[in-house]
């Protein structure tokens, strides 16, 4: 059984991998593939057509959560790292920081709601 | 055993780059965090329909936004080339050259990722290609 720091370790390194290979397409996808694309053409309609395939929902919507994931386990390591939360208050901002992310992932999946 | 100037110069390097790069994972970190929610903002204007969704992003189409745009990549660049480092010493792969690995890594690779990008947005932006 990993210790739970090593398990934080983990997915960090896990969540950092998937979101190096997430990412790349992402901006393959939004600024290179076509030629409207490219002339920064990234309109309702083009995102609409891509959307309009579940897959790309899928994607688009695990990269949201793999993303923010990363970023708020970040966030959490610079404020352990300063020492200065005692066990509870670890622990709220913890919550706090887990409310947060499910807020804001729910901000981005609603924005599917009319494509 | 003799300790020279050498020595503590090359230990003073170590530490000075380790320092930095530990910086620089925790500034690029919270400005992707900052922007990623900028990013979902801009995003969640999508359930407002094709008209506010277009005339929100016709504000990113200024040469300030394209600038903004490359530097984006380059943080991110940085981000990413500097966690690959830190994974890469993790996993014991570098370990007693960290000093190589953040020039080749962090600066090496993520400065040919960074322009591989960079040209392209730069060479789209003022239409020379595309």
């Amino acid at each position: 059984m990993m210790s739970r720091n090593a398990l934080e370790w983990y997915f960090q390194r896990i969540t950092g991998a998937l979101l190096l290979v997430l990412l790349a397409a992402h901006f393959w996808v939004e600024h290179f593939m076509t030629a409207p694309l490219r002339r920064g053409d990234l309109t309702f309609a083009v995102i609409a057509s891509r959307i309009s395939n579940p897959a790309w929902q899928a994607i688009d919507i695990a990269f949201l959560i793999v993303a923010l994931f990363h970023g708020l386990s970040g966030l959490r390591n610079i404020i352990l790292d300063y020492g200065r939360l005692g066990k509870r208050a670890a622990g709220a901002m913890t919550a706090a920081l887990i409310s947060i992310g499910a807020v804001w992932a729910w901000w981005g999946i609603a924005a599917f709601r009319r494509l | 055993m003799r300790y020279s100037l050498r020595d503590a110069l090359r230990k003073y390097r170590w530490q000075f780059s380790g320092m930095v790069a530990w910086t620089i994972q925790r500034v690029t970190g919270l400005l992707l965090l900052a922007y990623l929610f900028l990013h979902v903002h801009t995003v969640s204007r999508l359930s407002q329909g094709p008209a506010a969704f277009d005339r929100a992003m016709a504000t990113f189409h200024s040469a300030f936004f394209k600038l903004l745009e490359i530097g984006l990549l380059g943080v991110v660049v940085l981000h990413a080339s500097n966690g690959i480092r830190i994974t890469l010493v993790d996993l014991g792969i570098g370990v007693g050259r960290q000093r190589h690995l953040f020039w080749i890594v962090t600066v090496g690779a993520g400065l040919l990722v960074f322009l591989a990008g960079a040209i392209p947005l730069f060479l789209f932006a003022i239409g020379k290609a595309g």
